[in-house]
């Protein structure tokens, strides 16, 4: 049981990076994206095959990943620059579609059968074998997240970010480069779950397909939705929540989506904002029409 | 061989067309992505294929119960999972419907098992050639009865007062109402009809593939959104020919390009629209 | 004919109306004018019911309207011009046209009204098939405004039937609102251009910030050193009249 719960706290540590990524596109810059998943698949096909193919360790492979995701960023967030809310929900979406085929139809990326045996971590001479050792690891990346987050959020950036997602036409009256900002975020955020994707490649130890698909990206947009946008403890709560419902709900078996769905409704009917989001985009209300 | 892949994509694309226009429609008049179209699509199959199945109900009573009962399902969906939640921002509806989506995949899961279900009915179809085209007489039934529903939803938007108000709402909501139109009530009326399209796509795609299960809807779905994309959200010229040119250009992609990557061409037509052309081929409208 | 009594209204947290009454009697015309951010749209807009009210009354014909959605209130006998004209601009001017008689029953009747705003304004058969948008701003207007009378108001509203538009034109809007006064249509104008509205205006009501601070006969408010200085620009040129 012990083993269970330490396995669940993983996968909810890594989904937090998720979720505190998605969020800084999503609730802090405003814009959207329905493809997240792609970039944690791109980050942990990445480190796997860093660690599998070039025997490189751990912390090369990771950093690799974030470099090619925050790469993948970079090259998705450029050209969908101008793109309005809902065509830029599109371009995510098939963006992540694509990629998921093209893992499962690559040789390099051993199609749907993916990858195995990948390495666990080894630092300091330690392997990060054992469950309990990962979970430091795990907690560790969330915490530097945390903090690099809520340093970024309240800053002069955070608050630029934040007039961006409000009200973008006047963010860049008053100045601020809106195209930067949106791109380096795309690009932080991308290197983030990259940065899970790799923590959860070297756990694992073997990927597929499977884990990087779409039904994962709606999976990290209700977390983020559900715990709040735009609130950086909401992501937390919203991560952990959408990892322990999904185990909590295996015991109704047959009825587990039936029921999984249902809740999503029935939360977002009770708290539209989210479950530790702000209110109303109080500036949207303001808007006739 | 290149013409069995044209008839092929014409086909499936005038079913995407049909899924595409329920889409387009909500879109214009809601502003929100309704995920959960592709299992209205499944359910409206699913009825046609238990009626006929029962052995005891006629054809096209059972095509027309399949339609209202994804028609009405429709309404039921948009009073529960998306009237509560109007002003929020726009991510939470998305999510609502993906909810009630998974919800109603499961609840189909549920009921009726995951297998495949061999269409109930047997036609006998046979080859026939229209204008020197070869093609099978169901292809040309699915052409026809599809061309049929749209060109009746263009009647209807044209000509008639409801379908003008629909369009009205799509547009300005605020003035709409101010011409004394019930908004609410033009929202439960679209969701009637564009469900009532996908559950006569879902029954059409039932019977072409000869397979009704419960995540047939998922693929189709999100094709036909690509296709409204396509011609221009909220446009509904734009949805037919979003859909047609889809199923065309996968047909084709996946005859001479690659047939594993056959899903992937309407994403990458999709995108390529999108960053190139926005507003699609015939231009947006409403939202 | 309409009542309103310390209405206040808003938008989310913000307050716009603190408290604003005013009345309007069969066959006059009343305008409400003043500076931008007075909060002349809002009251219009309280009054067909897109905007909810918070506090006090409004009533039209002794029914009170404070709980009614706009289409209700259509039917019963109030229409606005919005500001902005706001046509439905891929629809055709006909269906437009047809769209404001939405609510009524009588199709006959409103066939009839139609065929007779043609009449009297021959753009709206030449351009029937045109979409609404590729109208001028100042047919846009006449389109706006005789789509409103295609429900049959009693009391007809307007926002700023005159904006944008160059003054020649928006001459000829306020010739057809004179035309309307002369029939006896009652009218509730608000203007950001007092001198034009308070020539056609039996009665006026100065808003500022939110509530009344002046009201009284257009005659009396043109001759308000107040309203002279704040509103009519002393020593403004009459460009048009």
């Amino acid at each position: 049981m012990s083993a269970y719960l330490l396995h669940l706290a993983v996968m909810a540590g890594i989904y937090i990076l998720l979720a505190l990524s998605l969020n800084l596109i999503v609730g802090y810059a405003g814009q959207v994206s329905l493809g997240h998943a792609a970039f944690y698949g791109i980050g942990a096909y990445a480190s796997a095959l860093t660690a599998l193919n070039w025997h490189l360790p751990f912390p090369v492979a990771a950093l690799a990943a974030m470099l090619v995701t925050g790469a993948c960023g970079l090259g998705l967030g450029l050209p969908t620059l101008r793109l309005k809310e809902d065509y830029l929900a599109i371009v995510t979406l098939g963006f992540g579609v694509i990629v998921d085929l093209v893992f499962l139809n690559l040789a390099v990326t051993g199609g749907p059968d993916g990858l195995v045996g990948i390495p666990p971590p080894v630092l300091l001479g330690l392997s990060f074998r054992a469950r309990g050792l990962y979970l430091l690891l795990v907690a560790g990346a969330v915490l530097l997240a945390l903090g690099f987050t809520h340093r970024l959020v309240n800053s002069y950036h955070g608050r630029a970010l934040r007039a961006i997602r409000d009200h973008e036409t006047t963010a860049q009256v008053m100045g601020i480069n809106t195209s930067a900002y949106k791109i380096v975020i795309f690009t932080l955020a991308a290197a983030m779950a990259g940065l899970a994707g790799s923590l959860y490649a070297h756990y694992i130890t073997f990927i597929n397909p499977e884990s990087f698909g779409l039904h994962t990206s709606i999976l990290l947009v209700c977390m983020v939705v559900l715990g709040g946008m735009g609130s950086l403890p909401g992501s937390v709560v919203g991560a952990v929540i959408l990892t322990a419902v999904p185990e909590l709900l295996r015991q109704t078996h047959a009825l587990q989506d039936l029921i999984y769905g249902a809740l999503l409704v029935g939360l977002l009917i009770w708290r539209p904002e989210g479950l530790l989001g702000r209110g109303k985009l109080s500036l949207k209300f303001l808007q006739r029409e | 061989m290149f013409w069995a892949q044209l008839i092929n994509g014409l086909t499936t694309g005038s079913v995407y067309a049909l899924i595409a226009l329920g889409y387009t429609m909500i879109y214009g008049i809601l502003g929100l992505i309704n995920f959960a179209q592709g299992e209205i699509y499944m359910g409206g199959a699913f009825v046609a294929v238990l009626l006929l199945a029962t052995g005891k109900v006629p054809f096209l009573l059972a095509f027309a119960a399949g339609m209202v009962t994804a028609a009405l399902l429709g309404v039921a969906l948009e009073r529960v999972a998306f009237r509560p939640l109007r002003g929020s921002h726009p991510l939470v509806p998305l999510i609502s419907a993906i909810g009630a989506s998974i919800f109603l995949q499961s609840l189909a899961l549920l009921l009726f098992g995951p297998n495949d279900r061999p269409f109930p009915v047997q036609f006998s179809f046979q080859a026939i050639t229209v204008a020197g085209v070869p093609l099978s007489s169901l292809q040309g039934a699915i052409l026809g009865a599809a061309l049929g529903l749209m060109a009746l939803l263009f009647a209807f938007v044209r000509y008639t007062r409801y379908g003008k108000a629909i369009v009205a709402c799509a547009l300005d909501r605020d003035t709409a109402r101010l011409m004394g139109i019930n908004v609410d009530r033009m929202v439960s009326l679209t969701f009637f009809i564009g469900s009532a399209l996908s559950g006569a796509a879902g029954i059409m795609m039932a019977i072409y593939y000869n397979a009704t299960y419960p995540r047939m809807g998922l693929l189709p779905g999100l094709k036909a959104f690509a296709a409204a994309i396509l011609g221009g959200v909220g446009n509904i010229p734009g949805a037919i020919l979003g859909g047609l040119v889809l199923g065309v250009a996968e047909s084709l992609g996946a005859a001479y390009i690659s047939s594993g990557f056959k899903d992937a061409i309407a994403f990458a037509i999709l995108i390529l629209v999108l960053l190139l052309r926005p507003q699609g081929l015939l231009g947006g409208r409403g939202h | 004919m309409l009542t309103l009594k310390s209405v206040q209204a808003g938008y989310g947290r913000l307050p716009v109306l603190k408290g604003v009454s005013l009345h309007v009697r069969e066959g006059e015309v009343v305008t409400l004018i003043g500076g931008n951010g007075a909060g002349k749209t809002t009251t219009l807009r309280t009054i067909s019911g897109l905007l909810p009210v918070r506090k006090g009354e409004v009533q039209f014909d002794g029914q009170a309207l404070h709980r009614l959605p706009p289409e209700r209130i259509v039917a019963l006998g109030l229409a606005l011009v919005p500001e902005g004209r706001r046509v439905f601009a891929t629809l055709s001017v006909t269906a437009n046209l047809e769209l404001g008689a939405f609510h009524r029953p009588d199709k006959r009747q409103v066939r009839r009204d139609l065929e007779g705003l043609r009449e009297r304004f021959p753009l709206l058969r030449e351009r029937g098939h045109q979409p609404a948008g590729t109208l001028s701003g100042g047919e846009q207007q006449i389109l706006a405004i005789c789509r409103a009378l295609m429900a049959q108001p009693r009391l007809l509203m307007l926002d700023e039937p005159s904006m944008g538009l160059a003054p020649r034109v928006a001459a000829q809007v306020y010739g057809i609102l004179r035309e309307l006064k002369a029939g006896g249509t009652t009218l509730l104008l608000v203007e950001q251009n007092a001198r034009a509205a308070l020539k056609l205006a039996d009665r006026g009501y100065v808003l500022e910030t939110g509530r009344v601070i002046l009201d009284g006969s257009a005659s009396d408010l043109r001759e308000d050193p107040e309203v002279q200085r704040a509103y009519l620009g002393k020593g403004y040129q009459e460009v048009w009249e």
